[in-house]
């Protein structure tokens, strides 16, 4: 019950706790509400944000080491770096957890799914940091080196995800679907994965979120990012390279987070929305 | 050197970096579960302070905690002040957020029974909703738990303490001899502080959980 990553916590609930039958939707209309005013609100506050950060930094006398770090080349170049870790990143994660958390909730893989929850208690308890140096010790520095760790970090909290998941779905209704004569094939395409968007959005957002954070770490391996400017501004104890690196990468977060939202909200079946 | 000469080289400094870390987390966690369980006996009865409660702290679990670090550093300095911020920031998140769930999940007839035999509000809160919400909050601790373990190793850069301090001197003598030694000795010393920590938790969960609502 404990494989939660970080931003998984970020679910309404994760808790085993049995509740009242008219909670969830109460629940679920509320947090509508919330996700609609932050779609609002987020991209104002992050333009507001990004448009004082500009205006600070171009109208402060800097000395060399900070035209060095700061010059508009090197920054665009960080942050394109950045996006790059967390699209190719999460791409793989998706691309490996999703079908593998299908593939180990069908029953003839039963057997190795609690193998695959230790692994991910396991890599809950390794320290990001720690996988992207023991990485760099055996495949080199590089962007490579980085994008594996990144991948190996978050493949697992959205493998536990995505059989949590499918486990979570009614069994009345997939007897019900065999009932009417589906083949498996058809109830997992026409009854299972429908139920599971909702999931699978949220381990989309999971991915993005956990590879945006692992992904300022990946300045550690060599692999680029903003995590240069972070590292940058503290070995050379200039506050205002320290600042640049960090308020760019909570923005890029928050709007990886807002865009990842508005995918939720976008694409989320409606006929889920009342019985969930 | 092979990696048992080295622990056994280092001993002193490992485990001075693993006390360190233990104490550090666990003082922090201590910290936050306070505050959160407190944030949230404070909000859950209000609609509006409970989703502003969960709104705050679910933006702040997106923002990296690399860069929380930086952005602190400028008000705090290096060392311990912004390492002990980060560390309760992150760990109330879910602690408030289960807390806030946990207390909304009582059954209000028991919360109605509890007025009936004539609790007052507090008595209610203590005896009664937060004994309920407590396996819920629990799960929460676990959770900033284990998160913060990963957050202190990270927070060794801001020349924080644990064991973060080994990675990073690996990391900084890539090539030396013992750079891969300290690696791993670091990562493997928080995976183990994190299973110890996880344990004593179930443990505690085991002994506190109310006999009445044990699965």
């Amino acid at each position: 019950m404990a494989a939660v990553k970080p931003s998984e916590s970020a679910q309404p609930t994760r808790t085993p706790t049995p509740t009242p039958p008219r909670t969830p939707t109460r629940t679920r209309t509320r947090w509508d509400r919330i996700t609609k005013g932050k779609l609002l609100v987020t991209p104002l506050v992050l333009l507001a944000l990004l448009l004082a950060l500009y205006l600070w930094i171009t109208n402060v006398p800097l000395d060399s080491i900070e035209k060095n770090s700061l010059n508009g080349g090197q920054v665009r170049l960080y942050l394109w770096q950045q996006i790059e870790l967390t699209a190719i990143s999460t791409f793989f994660v998706l691309v490996i957890a999703l079908p593998l958390g299908i593939l180990l909730s069908r029953g003839f893989a039963r057997p190795a799914a609690p193998v695959a929850i230790a692994l991910a208690n396991l890599g809950q308890a390794t320290p990001a940091i720690g996988l992207l140096a023991l990485l760099t010790f055996w495949l080199g520095i590089g962007q490579r080196t980085a994008l594996i760790g990144m991948v190996a970090y978050a493949v697992l909290p959205v493998l536990s995800n995505t059989m949590a998941g499918l486990r979570a779905i009614d069994p009345t209704l997939l007897d019900a679907a065999r009932g009417i004569g589906m083949s498996p094939v058809g109830v997992l395409s026409r009854v299972e994965l429908p139920l599971a968007v909702p999931l699978i959005l949220a381990g989309v957002r999971t991915a993005l979120i956990l590879n945006v954070g692992t992904g300022t770490l990946a300045a550690f391996a060599g692999g680029g990012g903003l995590g240069n400017l972070i590292t940058a501004g503290i070995t050379t104890q200039r506050t205002r390279v320290l600042i640049v690196g960090a308020v760019l990468t909570v923005c890029l977060a928050l709007l990886v987070d807002w865009l990842a939202s508005l995918a939720e909200l976008r694409l989320s079946p409606r006929g889920l929305e009342v019985s969930r | 050197m092979n990696f048992w000469d080295y622990v056994s080289s280092r001993q002193d400094q490992l485990v001075s970096d693993t006390f360190q870390h233990a104490s550090a987390v666990f003082q922090c966690m201590v910290v936050a579960v306070v505050l959160g369980v407190g944030i949230g006996a404070l909000t859950y009865r209000s609609d509006r302070a409970g989703r502003i409660a969960t709104l705050a702290t679910g933006t702040v679990l997106t923002i990296p905690s690399y860069a929380l670090l930086g952005l602190l550093i400028p008000v705090l300095g290096l060392g311990v002040p912004p390492t002990v911020t980060a560390l309760v920031l992150y760990a109330l998140l879910p602690i408030v957020r289960n807390s806030v769930v946990g207390l909304r999940g009582v059954d209000p007839a028991l919360v109605d029974a509890a007025r009936g035999i004539g609790m007052t509000g507090a008595a209610r809160l203590l005896r009664v909703e937060l004994p309920i919400a407590w396996p819920t909050i629990l799960t929460g601790i676990r959770v900033s738990t284990q998160m913060s373990m990963g957050i202190l190793a990270i927070a060794a850069y801001a020349s924080g303490p644990g064991l973060g301090n080994e990675i990073f001197s690996g990391i900084a003598g890539l090539g030396s001899a013992n750079a891969l030694n300290e690696v791993v000795a670091g990562t493997v010393g928080i995976v183990l502080l994190a299973f110890v920590f996880d344990a004593a938790l179930v443990l505690l969960g085991r002994l506190t959980v109310s006999a009445g609502i044990r699965a």
